[in-house]
């Protein structure tokens, strides 16, 4: 693909972007949210019409591209929305539409299956519960469904559009082992994703693409994630992390001996205030379960927990918001954010007894707060009454964060804050941060991605198998060291100070 | 792109729907009085109001709170009824009317109360506790009246307090319509004024959310059950108060009305919310549309078809809005 262009109205969506993908290989998109990759990848699909530019598939330059005929050249696309029926066995929803490819009648159900079994094991080497329903499925095993059912078309290249953002740690290790075997059958696969850890494990080659144009292509194996963020952004990424310039005060939540078997027991730990104090663990190490008991959400069953120096119990939500603490919860959309109500309703609804007077709302002072907040935190709304729900992820977590700041909450537990976010507005959310510590908050930050740890904490734990088994410091430490030691409980004494 | 213009599209049409009902209640009123010449006299609307539209109003606002929650009381019906055993049996034990009045409310309590360890204790689903305690109640009043005979009043010894409460009026407005514009005004202010009705809106839209924000959201549940009770069991002893005795079970017929009421209510918000006023409006088109239609000579049997069309038509708008902003 070269040279495209393509405009909507007074945007320039595409602004001669090209792309050359070798064949066999895995080849990285990137790029900031309104990058020009998505319509990229629509001009490729037939969706969308370039106004200029050329399309060569295999050296043969091609007319105008349509849906049917990009099918015919053999493209497939897998979205991150699996369009499988639910209710369907794995032949049938493999055969939908084109039963005839699976038995000859497309009637006898046993031969359907086993083909599909067959298909599953040959492209994969995997096998299916037998007679299972998609809805019993895994969503990487519905995704690996929906991939062979591409294959069936006998596709040449395989365009995957974010196909983990709902995915798990594991279920995305599957999906991963999938491209891989396509790879090896001499596929070519176009991966666009937000998340450049895992371009950097599959692609071979990668295109950043940012205001519409590729502005580089890169070798994973050679670049680093960090230059392919700066890339991404045009900004360096210590501008990505900045860091606070606060110096860590009293302590502000003591841990000792917090115990809630099986999930962990005798944790303990200083978090002060003006600090930011990194927390990673993988699934099963304890590291969700202790945030989630530190706001009250399961309380745990020994151990001691002092705020400000005060013992205190934390038994429920409320009793953790009354201490000052406050959660960002990492399903942003079911729990952070009530989409179903307003700007203005959500960013009081941790501090409701600060806005009333004799039990009744006072909705003037409300809004006054709530657009006192929403400049602040620059957020992108036409104003207090606006609904939550058509923000971006960004926009969504800033109304999360403003929440607790109208409540004036001195603890901050953040559980995943930059989930589904893109790069800019993790860059916003980052200097939130920055801003909470030198404002003399505490923050306690939990996260899977170590680049985003190191950047942003004074001091990281990590556990293990319901553990704290390290405290490293950012400055000293690789995020090697801590995946060492969150996948093997290393306590890696010499480069780390045991906690 | 072009999902904006849907989106636009999609913001401007229950604006639309809003009005539904206010129209639907006009156009009501115009045909009925053009068809029936006795519909539109002063007496007939005082007579809809204080014998059709007052219970269902009161048994209305206290469902009205339930679907706040985002729930539904299916034993409003035998809290009226608990209500009203509870008001009629004290009078019959020789207390004065304000005691029985008392332990008439404390029974819907008790009866909330029950619900409120279901829903807020257990975690049941609102439908499925209350469905429970309707059945309960069922037997209760069974078991209590020999399978479901009336029990009156001495004819003999109506204390006039107990009179004054059925058939009475202050400022010539009957007591009935007092009652209800007292409650409909306390419901109001709660649900759409004060603090606890944010929590409820919260806890009524977006469960998880609210629990996240350190809402006291058992606690919200549990109140809500417990006032949704205590307010049908008002409508009990105004029941009984009118005919001087306690008729088993006479308190469902209002289940069905109050469910239709409180969601053609929520076509009047923008946000698709439960609201009083709403309620309001809802319970007068279904009681002007059942008189009406035995104004008109309708078949009795039929009119809980015009009822019933009207729940659909308001249900279908409710949740078709709903869908769009799923």
């Amino acid at each position: 693909m070269r040279g495209l262009v393509k405009t909507f109205g007074p945007t320039r969506a595409l602004d001669g972007a090209s792309l050359t993908v070798a064949p066999g290989t895995v080849h990285g998109l990137v790029g900031q949210n309104g990058a020009g990759k998505s319509t990229l990848i629509k001009v490729l699909a037939g969706l969308v019409a370039p106004d200029a530019g050329d399309i060569e598939v295999g050296g043969t330059p091609l007319g105008p591209l349509t849906p049917r005929r990009a099918e015919e050249l053999g493209i497939a696309f897998i979205h991150q929305d699996r369009l499988l029926v639910p209710t369907a066995t794995v032949g049938e929803a493999l055969f939908l539409g084109q039963e005839r490819l699976g038995s000859r009648h497309g009637l006898w159900r046993g031969r359907l299956e086993r083909r599909a079994a067959g298909l599953l094991d040959r492209f994969f080497g995997i096998s299916l519960p037998k007679g299972a329903l998609i809805q019993d499925l895994t969503t990487a095993q519905q995704q690996i469904v929906q991939i062979t059912r591409a294959l069936l078309a006998d596709p040449k290249i395989i365009v995957f559009d974010e196909p983990t953002a709902s995915l798990s740690r594991r279920e995305v290790d599957h999906l991963f082992d999938a491209i891989g075997q396509l790879k090896a059958h001499g596929l070519t696969s176009i991966y666009i994703s937000h998340y450049l850890a895992e371009i950097e494990r599959i692609c071979d080659a990668v295109t950043v693409m940012r205001n519409g144009r590729d502005v580089a292509h890169v070798d994973p194996r050679t670049t680093g994630t960090a230059e392919i963020t700066r890339l991404m952004v045009d900004r360096d990424v210590k501008d990505l992390f900045p860091r606070h310039n606060a110096t860590p005060g009293a302590p502000a939540l003591s841990v000792s001996g917090l115990a809630a078997p099986p999930a962990f027991r005798d944790v303990s730990f200083t978090l002060h205030r003006g600090e930011v104090l990194g927390l990673t663990g993988l699934l099963g190490s304890g590291a969700k379960e202790l945030v989630r008991s530190l706001f009250g959400l399961s309380p745990a069953r020994a151990g001691r927990i002092e705020v400000d120096g005060r013992p205190v119990r934390l038994g429920s939500p409320g009793a953790a918001v009354r201490q000052a603490i406050a959660m960002v919860p990492e399903d942003r959309r079911a729990q952070g954010v009530a989409l179903a109500l307003g700007m203005r309703e959500n960013m009081t609804l941790a501090s409701l007894p600060a806005f009333s007077r004799f039990g009744f709302i006072d909705r003037a002072r409300e809004r006054l707060r709530v657009s006192q907040l929403i400049d602040e935190l620059k957020i992108k709304t036409s104003g207090p009454e606006a609904a939550v729900r058509t923000l971006s992820g960004g926009n969504q977590q800033k109304v999360v964060i403003a929440k607790w700041l109208a409540r004036q909450s001195r603890i901050y537990v953040l559980d995943e804050p930059t989930v589904g976010v893109d790069v800019a507005a993790k860059a916003e959310i980052y200097r939130l941060i920055a801003r909470l510590a030198e404002q003399g908050a505490a923050i306690l930050l939990l996260s899977a991605d170590l680049d985003e740890l190191l950047g942003v904490s004074d001091r990281i734990l990590v556990m293990y198998r319901g553990e704290l088994v390290s405290e490293h410091i950012p400055s000293e430490t690789t995020s090697a060291q801590l995946l060492a030691a969150s996948v093997s409980g290393t306590r890696a004494e010499d480069t780390a100070h045991v906690a | 792109m072009s999902l904006d213009i849907l989106d636009s599209r999609r913001t401007a049409a229950p604006d639309l729907l809003r009005f539904g009902v206010p129209l639907a209640l006009a156009l009501v009123l115009v045909v009925f009085s053009l068809l029936a010449p006795g519909f539109l006299t002063l007496s007939n609307i005082v007579g809809v109001l204080v014998n059709n539209v007052a219970l269902a109003a009161i048994v209305s606002i206290a469902m009205t709170l339930t679907v706040a929650s985002g729930g539904t009381d299916l034993s409003v019906g035998t809290a009226v009824d608990l209500g009203s055993l509870a008001f009629v049996s004290t009078i019959i034990a020789g207390q004065p009317v304000w005691i029985a009045a008392l332990i008439g409310v404390l029974a819907g309590v008790g009866t909330g109360l029950f619900n409120a360890l279901l829903i807020a204790g257990l975690s049941i689903t609102p439908f499925l506790a209350t469905l429970g305690t309707l059945f309960i109640g069922h037997s209760l009043q069974q078991l209590t009246t020999d399978g479901g005979n009336p029990v009156y009043v001495p004819t003999g010894s109506i204390p006039p307090a107990l009179a004054f409460i059925g058939h009475g009026s202050v400022l010539g407005v009957p007591l009935a319509l007092w009652l209800v514009a007292v409650l409909a005004i306390g419901a109001w202010l709660l649900l759409a004024k004060s603090r606890f009705g944010r929590e409820v809106l919260a806890v009524g839209t977006e469960p998880q959310v609210a629990l996240y924000s350190g809402l006291p959201v058992r606690a919200v549940l549990a109140f809500i059950y417990i006032a949704s009770a205590a307010i049908a069991s008002i409508a009990g002893i105004l029941i009984s108060a009118n005919v001087n005795a306690y008729v088993p079970y006479s308190g469902n017929a209002y289940l069905l009305n109050s469910i239709g009421a409180a969601f053609i209510g929520t076509s009047l918000s923008r946000t698709r919310r439960a609201n009083i006023p709403g309620t309001l409006l809802g319970v007068l088109l279904l009681g002007f549309v059942s008189n009406g239609l035995l104004l008109i000579g309708w078949n009795f049997y039929w009119q809980q078809v015009g009822s019933g069309l009207l729940i659909f038509l308001a249900l279908l708008l409710a949740f078709t809005g709903r869908r769009d902003t799923a």
